[in-house]
């Protein structure tokens, strides 16, 4: 098995409401993938047909070419953490993850391993209830993690964490990542995901806006270059071989990885230079036209999206 | 198949509900077994029969003594039946429990059996109240404390099974409606209040009573005491009220199983 998730042409109504209508994509092993969309999008109701907890309208979604309810090895074939509310409040965490281990008949000792691992320790036998959010995160994710699973598919994993428990989850799902596993992370928040996923897929209003890697996304990096003779200066990156245009709010923009290679051009062409820096792609404005008026949540009919723009500005 | 039956035993046992419901249970038997041992007799005085206390046999008197409390037995393990899914539904844990077991059927037949052996264990707490306090009350009052021990051991045998029927019921109701609270005050109103209500009202008429010894609770009544406290002679056999029970608890279960293997979980 692959542990690829193929999702193809996938459809669910609920009555007359189309939450997600004739979505394709996949997600490779090896990579961390973002799943991002507005409150209301369609993820969630995604990351279920995908589990088999909620059945299609129409479409197909399989796991290394199997539907999840076909596996043989759930547990151990698929980790999942939908929602930080899946415990019973009277429950210990140790217990809560002894109950999945005695249903994937896995030893009680797995519990006790992954309260360690996802740092929650001295949480083993404090009733669920009384879980702070990060906590109850911490105890999804190792239940996700119980079987060491080939695939992991976490709906919004960073909601109620602090900033030290989100740079802690990063890093996490890198090293999960580096162990080869197929990681799907969904989020309303592109910023709190952009630092971790390689892969994006982008959908609003239950469609599908934009699949690529975060790379395709940001599009080609940049350096912003100010300086008093720009004329000399775009001549002389030009001359270099550049590609540079006027950048908006006055300087150049010259498509380059280094702000030094533009620097020693400068200094080589007498030129003096007031500011240098790279210029970022700013994701969440991508992000937001991609998928604004598009909130049939509030009630606003989705009236055309905005065309996909070429990354960066 | 075995590991779905043992995630859910170690479900019940991990939260306080199952010995709080112990509890509940032994008391049921030992003080209904307290009172019926105590005001039971053989030959009723004249006072007692002209309130229509019925002259008892020593295994009557012994029966009503051991199983009287199952009324109240039964309708908590009909509440834990509900409890075992709907607290499922409440706390949204039923999306891990199909995350593990994604064959729904499986998931319901691994509670259903989970069930049934807690109907054994509840029973068995049940009988070490009710035979425990009755025996006890029964020697002091120089009544005969197991007088006919097949018969007698065959009813008390029978309460392991009525109490895990009665939680395959609760647990089918408990998908039936999903909201844990209104499926408990739906089980207990109608256990306590409209089946009983609804049996006398049916007695009435003259085709009432050949109908009302199929409702649930004079079923158990049946396979439990064998004979008809009330004296009429319109009651199931033991065997044939076994069987309506267990014919109820399949229809239950049946539902529970078809409502959850089409329902979306969100």
């Amino acid at each position: 098995m692959d542990g690829r998730i193929d999702v193809r042409n996938l459809s669910k109504s609920f009555g007359t409401f189309r939450a997600v209508d004739d979505l394709s994509f996949s997600v490779e092993p090896g990579r961390i993938t973002g799943f991002l969309g507005p409150n209301g999008a369609g993820k969630t109701t995604t990351l279920r047909m995908v589990l088999g907890l909620i059945k299609p309208t129409s479409g197909t979604a399989t796991i290394g070419g199997t539907p999840y309810t076909q596996l043989t090895h759930p547990i151990s074939t698929v980790g999942a953490a939908l929602e930080a509310t899946n415990f019973h409040p009277g429950r210990t965490g140790r217990d809560h993850l002894r109950v999945i281990a005695s249903a994937a008949g896995l030893p009680d000792s797995r519990a006790d391993e992954l309260l360690t691992l996802v740092g929650i320790p001295a949480a083993a036998r404090k009733r669920a209830g009384g879980y702070s959010m990060g906590m109850r995160q911490r105890l999804g994710l190792a239940a996700a993690l119980m079987g060491d699973p080939k695939v992991l598919i976490l709906d919004e994993p960073a909601n109620g964490l602090d900033p030290e428990g989100i740079r802690w989850l990063r890093g996490f799902l890198r090293h999960l990542a580096s162990e080869g596993k197929t990681i799907l992370i969904s989020s309303h928040l592109l910023a709190e995901v952009e630092q971790t996923v390689d892969d994006v897929i982008i959908i609003a209003n239950g469609r599908a806006v934009r699949q690529g890697t975060i790379d395709e996304l940001r599009g080609e990096k940049r350096v912003r270059v100010l300086s008093p003779q720009s004329d000399r200066l775009a001549r002389a990156l030009s001359d270099a071989g550049l590609q540079v245009r006027p950048a908006e709010g006055g300087g150049l923009s010259v498509i380059a990885d280094e702000t030094a290679q533009i620097g020693e051009i400068a200094y080589r062409a007498g030129v003096p230079v007031h500011e240098l820096h790279s210029e970022r792609a700013d994701l969440e404005q991508l992000f937001f036209q991609l998928t604004e008026n598009t909130n049939r949540n509030l009630g606003d009919p989705a009236q055309g999206f905005a065309a996909p723009q070429e990354g960066g500005r | 198949m075995g590991t779905a039956i043992k995630a859910e035993v170690r479900k019940l046992l991990t939260t306080r509900l199952w010995w709080g419901m112990a509890i509940a249970v032994l008391a049921a038997g030992a003080l209904l077994a307290l009172l019926m041992a105590s005001i039971l007799n053989e030959t009723p005085n004249p006072e007692q029969q002209a309130q229509g206390q019925p002259a008892m046999t020593p295994l009557q008197i012994a029966t009503s003594t051991y199983t009287s409390g199952s009324a109240f037995g039964y309708v908590l393990l009909m509440v834990i039946g509900i409890m075992t899914i709907g607290s499922e539904y409440r706390h949204k844990t039923i999306t891990g429990s199909l995350l593990a077991v994604p064959h729904r059927s499986r998931l319901i037949a691994a509670k259903v059996i989970a069930l049934l052996a807690f109907g054994v264990l509840y029973g068995l707490i049940f009988l070490i109240g009710s035979v425990g306090a009755g025996a006890t009350v029964l020697s002091i009052r120089g009544l005969e404390v197991f007088p006919e021990p097949g018969t007698l051991l065959r009813s008390l045998v029978l309460v392991l099974l009525v109490l895990g029927l009665w939680a395959l019921i609760g647990l089918g109701l408990g998908v039936l409606i999903t909201n844990q609270i209104a499926a408990i005050l739906v089980g207990v109103g109608v256990a306590f209040i409209v089946e009983p209500l609804l049996g006398v009202l049916v007695s009435q008429v003259s085709w009432g009573e050949s109908l009302a010894k199929y409702f649930p609770s004079r079923a158990t009544n049946a396979v439990l005491q064998g004979y008809a406290q009330d004296g009429s002679t319109n009651q199931l056999s033991w065997w044939a009220g076994a069987l309506v029970l267990i014919g109820y608890a399949a229809i239950m279960v049946a539902i529970g199983t078809f409502l959850t293997e089409r329902r979306d979980v969100t």
